[in-house]
């Protein structure tokens, strides 16, 4: 068992994501935003300035003519779209080289990352759900709380995969072992981020649907958590808790999805998951 | 001595003896390796679901993404090379699925259901398999040799 004062630290000792992409979530949420206030906060970011650009013109969005200024890729692209391209930009370089406990490279947990972002809002189209706000960055932010926690999984690997082997979900293993999983760290991560509650609700619910409290934004947690276990069965980032995982029942009685349509959204995404995972590359410095 | 290295929906082929093919991460994805000792070909496909009717658009694009559109381009590719279907030793591994799955993420299951129907048509005998289980799999296969190994949860295995 870890002492939570100790998770906390860990938490705190974390590279934090840029203001910028912050406020532009922000700024998404709140429908008195305009596109000049967007421009504001992202002008005074080159880097921000620079990506921006360079996705607008990539092939995932497979735009006619090219982008050329801010303002250009604000309109083009609309406010949800750039929150969304500000926080993949500004989450890849937090990810470190490995993660330990997970037996995972950066490159490997930024394409889950990806993928789950884009299955989530797939399977939202899919299922002409009306779109919950964030899907796409509550996918890509799911698993934050594996950047603070892995040490202590890999200091208790072999107790932690003894259970997973004996049948135990990896995450029920987590919270077995030492007291607490990835998920219930990953809302303390969203917190110390200032990221928006439903995002710290989807890092703390997505692997129990089922149990979230009223007030939670419950489709976006199912959502997130049917693109996990789909990104997972399809390989797309395995780490060591693999395929050791389940989904919720209530979840699919929920989306009331069907197996065809699951694959249609797998068939139909792969291209753009490697897209948007081949324009940031995570930057994977060894802390 | 080249790896070759293939993606999700992808498949390679190769006359080289030296080279290795490899790929990583097959969950519910099914890789077919396929080995002509005589000729000393060796073929790999990571396909990734059943039935190209789910996206007929993308089969025209990817046609290795599905088990019914892929694996029939893998056998071709090795018949063009020269092999023969009598002298082709095939492989699977993959298939794999989530805990207490009811049906819905079982993309594994009908992933392997179709290859083995394809396979049972067409005459096409599977001399070894490592298939299901909620585990994720990287197979290789040596082309000289045609040594094909399954290696999963740290352990590598001969298949």
């Amino acid at each position: 068992m870890i002492a939570p004062s100790v998770i906390l630290s860990r938490v705190k000792a974390l590279p934090t994501l840029s203001g910028a992409a912050l406020r532009l979530s922000e700024l998404a949420r709140d429908q008195r935003s305009s596109a000049a206030d967007f421009e504001r906060v992202i002008r005074p970011d080159p880097a921000l300035t620079a990506n921006l650009l360079r996705v607008a013109n990539s092939a995932y969005f497979g735009l006619r003519n090219r982008v050329e200024s801010v303002k250009q890729a604000v309109t083009v692209l609309g406010l949800t779209r750039v929150s969304e391209v500000a926080a993949a930009a500004a989450f890849a370089p937090v990810i470190p080289a490995r993660l330990p406990g997970y037996d995972i490279e950066a490159s490997a947990f930024w394409l889950h990352s990806v993928a789950v972002a884009v299955l989530s809002e797939r399977l939202a189209v899919e299922l002409k759900m009306p779109r919950p706000d964030l899907t796409f960055t509550a996918g890509l932010l799911h698993d934050i709380g594996k950047l603070a926690i892995g040490t202590f999984v890999s200091q208790e690997s072999v107790e932690i995969l003894g259970r997973v082997r004996g049948g135990l979900a990896f995450a029920s293993a987590e919270r077995e072992v030492l007291g607490v999983d990835h998920a219930e760290v990953g809302a303390l991560v969203a917190d110390a981020w200032r990221l928006p509650a439903a995002m710290g609700a989807v890092a703390r619910w997505h692997h129990a649907p089922d149990d979230v409290p009223e007030g939670v934004d419950r489709p976006l947690v199912d959502l997130v958590h049917a693109a996990d276990g789909l990104a997972h069965a399809l390989g797309l980032g395995a780490d060591v808790g693999e395929l050791a995982r389940q989904i919720a029942p209530g979840t699919e009685a929920r989306l009331g999805i069907r197996a065809r349509r699951l694959e249609r959204v797998a068939g139909a995404s792969l291209d753009a998951i490697r897209e948007m995972a081949g324009l940031f590359a995570p930057r994977g410095d060894s802390r | 001595m080249s790896t070759l290295t293939v993606d999700i929906s992808d498949f390679k082929v190769s006359a080289k003896a030296d080279d290795l093919i490899v790929t990583y991460a097959l969950g519910s994805c099914i890789a077919v390796i396929v080995h002509d000792p005589v000729r000393v070909v060796g073929g790999m496909i990571h396909y990734m679901l059943p039935l190209s009717e789910t996206s007929p658009e993308k089969a025209k694009i990817r046609p290795a993404m599905f088990a019914d559109t892929g694996i029939p381009l893998l056998f071709q590719t090795m018949y063009q090379l020269g092999c023969q279907k009598k002298d082709l030793i095939v492989k699977v591994a993959g298939g794999g699925a989530l805990y207490d799955d009811k049906g819905l993420f079982s993309i594994g299951k009908r992933n392997y259901t179709v290859l083995r129907k394809m396979f049972w048509k067409s005459n096409v005998l599977i001399r070894a398999e490592d298939v299901g289980g909620a585990k994720s799999r990287t197979t290789r296969l040596q082309v000289g040799s045609g040594l094909c190994t399954v290696t999963s949860q740290g352990e590598e295995t001969e298949l």
